[in-house]
C-alpha cells in the first residue's frame, strides 16, 4: 500500500487521540494496520507510550508528618467552629425574640413615640423615623455582629497567610 | 458504593473528625502530588495541603456527592492556589492559567531548589521530571489529572472550570510537548 503524508498525519493524530479521548473501533483498526506497515509512525506510537509510562511511574513522597500536622490543625479548627455554633444560635434566638416582641408592642411604641413627639414639639417626620430605627434595631445589631465575625475571620486568615 | 458516598456526605456535613482524619490519610499522596505539580514548590504545596483540608472542614456541607470526592477536593485545592496567585499578582485568571496567553500560570519559586528533584531518585524519573518542569503548569496539571489520576475529561473540565475542548487541547499540546522534551533529552 502506498503511504501518503495525509496517512502519516492521520496516524499521528490518532495516536494522541487514542490516549486523550479514545478512538472508534474502525479508527483503531486502521491505526493498528498502519502502525504494522509504517516504522516511523510505530516509533511515534512507541514514544507516546514511553512518555506516558514514564509519567505514570513518577513518584513523589509526602513530607513526613504532613498528614499528622494537618489532622491536628483540622481538629483545632473544628473545635473553634463548634465553640462558635452555640453563640450563633443565641444570636438568632435573640433576634427572633426581638422581632416577635417588636411586632407585639409596635402599636404601643407608635403611640408612645407620637405622644412624646407632640409633647417635645418635634416634627412628625422625626418621631416616625425614630419608630423606624426602633424597628430596624435587631437587624442592625445582627448585621454588626456578622460584620465583626467576618472581620475577625479575615484577620485570622491574613495572619495565617502571612505566617 | 452509594452508601459510602452517602456516609461521606453526611460525615462532611457533620464535620466528623474521624472521617476527616481518614480522608487526609487516604488522599495525602494524591493531593500533595497534585499541589506539587501546580505550585512547583514543596513548601507551598505543604501550606496549600493544610489549607485545603481546613476548607474541606469548613465547606463540607457544600459537597453533595454528585461527583467524585477527589474532583471536589482538587477543585478546592486549585481555587486556593489561584486565589493566592491572584493576591500576589494583579493578573487575570485566564492569563494565569492559559499557557497560550503569555507565560501562563507558573508559580514556581526560582530561588528554591527544584522541588521534584527532592523527591525523584532514579535517572529516568529525573529526566521526566526535568521535562515536566519545562511545561506550563496548566499542561502539567491536565497530564497529571488524565494520566496519573485517570480522571475523565468532564471531571478535569469541572476542576479547571473550562470547556472540555480546552482540556483536550491542553492535553494534546501537553502530550506533544512532553514527548518532544523526552525525545530531545534522550537524544
Amino acid at each position: 500500500m502506498t503511504m501518503t503524508s495525509d496517512m502519516h498525519a492521520r496516524a499521528v493524530t490518532l495516536i494522541s487521540k487514542e490516549r486523550v479521548e479514545g478512538i472508534s473501533a474502525a479508527e483503531q483498526e486502521w491505526l493498528d494496520r498502519h502502525l504494522r506497515e509504517c516504522p516511523r509512525c510505530a516509533e511515534s506510537a512507541n514514544a507516546t507510550q514511553q512518555a506516558l509510562r514514564s509519567l505514570r511511574a513518577l513518584r513523589s513522597a509526602v513530607p513526613r508528618e504532613l498528614a499528622a500536622r494537618t489532622q491536628f490543625r483540622v481538629r483545632l479548627r473544628a473545635q473553634e467552629l463548634q465553640a462558635r455554633e452555640p453563640r450563633w444560635r443565641l444570636i438568632w434566638a435573640m433576634c427572633g425574640a426581638s422581632w416577635v416582641a417588636g411586632a407585639a408592642t409596635a402599636p404601643y411604641v407608635w403611640r408612645g413615640l407620637e405622644w412624646f413627639g407632640h409633647r417635645a414639639g418635634l416634627p412628625d417626620l422625626v418621631w416616625k423615623m425614630g419608630f423606624g430605627v426602633w424597628w430596624a434595631l435587631p437587624a442592625i445589631v445582627a448585621a454588626a455582629v456578622l460584620l465583626m465575625e467576618g472581620g475577625e475571620r479575615g484577620a485570622a486568615r491574613d495572619a495565617g497567610g502571612a505566617a | 458504593m452509594a452508601d459510602d458516598k452517602k456516609s461521606l456526605v453526611q460525615g462532611l456535613r457533620q464535620r466528623d473528625p474521624e472521617l476527616l482524619d481518614r480522608l487526609i490519610e487516604e488522599y495525602q499522596y494524591r493531593l500533595f502530588r497534585y499541589l506539587l505539580y501546580i505550585t512547583g514548590n514543596t513548601e507551598r504545596a505543604e501550606d496549600f495541603f493544610q489549607e485545603t483540608w481546613i476548607r474541606v472542614l469548613e465547606r463540607g456541607h457544600q459537597y453533595d456527592g454528585k461527583f467524585k470526592f477527589e474532583a471536589w477536593l482538587f477543585t478546592i485545592a486549585r481555587n486556593l492556589v489561584i486565589d493566592w496567585q491572584r493576591q500576589k499578582k494583579a493578573v487575570s485568571l485566564d492569563s494565569m492559567m492559559d499557557p497560550e496567553e503569555g507565560k501562563g500560570f507558573e508559580p514556581v519559586d526560582e530561588k528554591a531548589e527544584s522541588p521534584l528533584n527532592l523527591f525523584l531518585q532514579e535517572e529516568t524519573q529525573g529526566r521526566v521530571q526535568a521535562s515536566l518542569e519545562q511545561l506550563p503548569a496548566a499542561y502539567r496539571e491536565v497530564l497529571l489529572l488524565r494520566f496519573q489520576e485517570e480522571m475523565q475529561l468532564d471531571e478535569i473540565a469541572r476542576i479547571q472550570a473550562t470547556p472540555i475542548s480546552t482540556v483536550k487541547s491542553r492535553l494534546y499540546r501537553g502530550l506533544d510537548a512532553l514527548k518532544g522534551l523526552l525525545a530531545g533529552g534522550a537524544a
